[in-house]
C-alpha cells in the first residue's frame, strides 16, 4: 500500500486538537443545538472510511462538516416543497424535489433547464464555459485558468458571476 | 423573501471558494458566517442553487464535448488558445497514416488474462515487465518480447530500452513505441489513453509520431485518429499497483468500470448518475472490505442491490 500506519490516528489528534474550532465552525453555519451530534456524525462518517493519508486534515474535516451542513439544508428544503406541493396540490413549484414522480420530475428538470439556459445567454460565453467546466466536469480552477490562459482571479470572478445569476434565478424561482 | 444583494454577492464568493477541493481558509469562512445568521441562510442557498443550476445545465444537449460555446468572442486575458481536441483536419491527417507496423500473427504468441480484482506481473525476457491490472488482456508476440498487443483493460509497462530493438506495443489500430520507459496504457471501450511515468512513448512513430513525456497522458479513440495531451502527476500513473486510484473529472461508469476492474467486485452507475463527473482519489484494498465506503470518499451515492454496489444518486 502506499501509505504505512493508520491515517485515521493522525486524522483522530488532528479532530480532537480542533474539536472546538469545528464547533464553533458548525454553530456559525446554522447548527445551534445540534452541532454536537452533527460533528459526532461527522466523525462517523470519516471514521467509517478508510481513507489514505489526506494531504491537509484539518480542511478536510471541515469540508465533510460543510457537506454534512448542505446535505442537512437539502433535505430539510426538499421535505418542505415535498409538503407543500402536497399541500397546494400543484406541480410547477417543485422544482428540484427529488423524489417527487419521476414524469413530473423529467417535466421540472426540463424547465429549470430552460431557465437556466434563459438566464445564462446574456453572460459572457467564457463564464458559462469556465462554470461547465469547473461544477459539471470537476476541474479545478487552477487548471481552468491553464486551460483558458486567463488568471485564477479571473476564473474565479467569471463563476461567481454565474453562480449570482443562478442564485437570482433560484430566488425568483422559490418567490413563486 | 427580501435579500440583502450584498450578501448574496458574498455568499456566491463563499460557495466559489468552497467547493475548491484544495480551499483551506475555513477560518476566514467562520468568521463570516459569525456575522449574521442571514450568512449561513445565504450560503446553503446559493449552493443549493449552484448546484442545481449545474445540473441543469449539464441536462441541456451538449455542444462540442471540450468547448461548448461556439460563438467563442474571444474575450480572453491573452491571446492565447485554450488547448482542445484536436483539429478536424489533422485528423483528417491522421487517419491518411497508415499503420505500418501490422501486429504479425503466430502461433507461438502468448496470450495473458487477469480476472477482475486480479494484478499480474509478467516478466519479459529482457529485465522487462508488465503489470496487468484486472480484467486485462495482453498478448506477446511469439516472436519476440519486443512487441505485444493491449487487448483489453489496463496495464503498466516498464520497459528497459534498446535503441537497435525498440519495445512496440499495439494498441487498437495504434502503435506505441518506447523509448526507454515506465508507462500505462488504459482501454476503456474506444477510448485509450496512454500515461508516461518515467521516459518517453512515442504515439504512432511512423504517423503523428506525437512524444509523451513524464507527466503527460495522450487520449485517442480506437477507431477514430484525433488525440489529444493531458498532463497528470507523475506518481498517479499506474498508481493502481500501489493500490490507489485517482479520478479526475471522471464520469461516474469509468469509475465504476475501474473500481470494478481493481476490485473484482461490482460497481455500477444508477440511471441518476449517469451524467455525473467526479474527482477523487481512493485506496482500493478497504473497499474489498467495505465496497459502500467509497460513499463518503467521493460524495457520491452508493446502494447495494444484491452482489452489485450502485453509485450515485445525487
Amino acid at each position: 500500500m502506499a501509505h504505512s500506519g493508520d491515517p485515521h490516528d493522525g486524522l483522530e489528534a488532528v479532530f480532537l486538537a480542533n474539536r472546538n474550532k469545528l464547533l464553533r465552525f458548525l454553530v456559525a453555519r446554522g447548527a445551534g443545538e445540534d452541532a454536537e451530534d452533527i460533528l459526532q456524525d461527522v466523525w462517523l462518517r470519516i471514521s467509517r472510511v478508510e481513507a489514505g493519508p489526506v494531504g491537509s486534515p484539518l480542511a478536510y474535516l471541515y469540508r465533510v462538516a460543510n457537506a454534512a451542513m448542505i446535505d442537512r439544508y437539502r433535505s430539510a428544503r426538499q421535505a418542505d416543497l415535498r409538503d407543500s406541493a402536497w399541500v397546494e396540490g400543484h406541480s410547477g413549484a417543485n422544482i428540484g424535489v427529488s423524489d417527487s414522480p419521476s414524469a413530473d420530475r423529467v417535466v421540472a428538470g426540463r424547465q429549470l433547464a430552460a431557465r437556466v439556459e434563459e438566464v445564462l445567454a446574456p453572460l459572457p460565453p467564457r463564464a458559462v464555459a469556465i462554470f461547465r467546466r469547473s461544477r459539471i466536469d470537476g476541474i479545478a480552477q487552477r487548471l481552468i485558468a491553464e486551460e483558458f490562459g486567463v488568471s485564477v482571479s479571473t476564473v474565479e470572478s467569471d463563476l461567481r458571476q454565474v453562480y449570482r445569476v443562478l442564485i437570482e434565478l433560484r430566488e425568483r424561482l422559490d418567490e413563486v | 423573501m427580501a435579500v440583502d444583494q450584498q450578501i448574496l454577492d458574498e455568499a456566491a464568493m463563499w460557495a466559489v471558494r468552497t467547493s475548491e477541493p484544495d480551499f483551506d481558509d475555513w477560518a476566514a469562512f467562520t468568521d463570516w458566517l459569525e456575522v449574521s445568521a442571514a450568512h449561513a441562510e445565504a450560503y446553503d442557498r446559493a449552493t443549493i442553487a449552484v448546484e442545481e443550476g449545474a445540473e441543469a445545465l449539464a441536462s441541456l444537449p451538449a455542444n462540442d464535448p471540450d468547448w461548448p460555446d461556439e460563438d467563442w468572442d474571444g474575450d480572453r486575458d491573452e491571446g492565447r488558445s485554450p488547448r482542445r481536441w484536436l483539429a478536424p483536419a489533422l485528423a483528417a491527417c491522421l487517419a491518411l497514416v497508415a499503420a505500418l507496423w501490422l501486429w504479425p500473427a503466430g502461433d507461438a504468441d502468448t496470450t495473458y488474462r487477469t480476472a477482475a480484482g486480479e494484478m499480474r506481473t509478467i516478466a519479459l525476457g529482457d529485465g522487462s515487465a508488465v503489470v496487468l491490472a484486472g480484467s486485462t488482456e495482453l498478448v506477446i508476440d511469439g516472436d519476440s518480447d519486443r512487441q505485444a498487443r493491449l487487448n483489453s483493460g489496463r496495464a503498466v509497462f516498464e520497459i528497459r530500452h534498446d535503441e537497435a530493438d525498440p519495445f512496440l506495443l499495439a494498441v487498437g489500430d495504434a502503435t506505441l513505441l518506447d523509448a526507454g520507459t515506465v508507462f500505462e496504457v488504459t482501454i476503456r471501450d474506444a477510448a485509450v489513453a496512454v500515461g508516461v511515468a518515467e521516459g518517453a512513448v512515442i504515439y504512432e512513430p511512423d504517423g503523428s509520431a506525437a512524444r509523451i513525456d513524464p507527466g503527460q497522458v495522450l487520449s485517442f479513440d480506437r477507431g477514430a485518429g484525433a488525440y489529444r495531451m493531458e498532463s497528470v502527476p507523475v506518481d498517479q500513473v499506474g498508481e493502481w499497483r500501489e493500490g490507489r486510484l485517482t479520478f479526475r473529472n471522471a464520469p461516474l461508469a469509468d469509475v465504476a468500470d475501474d473500481l470494478s476492474q481493481a476490485t473484482g467486485i461490482a460497481y455500477r452507475v444508477a440511471e441518476a448518475g449517469e451524467a455525473r463527473s467526479i474527482s477523487g482519489s481512493v485506496a482500493i484494498d478497504p473497499l474489498r472490505r467495505d465496497p459502500g465506503a467509497l460513499g463518503p470518499l467521493l460524495g457520491i451515492d452508493v446502494r447495494r442491490d444484491d452482489d452489485v454496489w450502485i453509485l450515485g444518486g445525487r
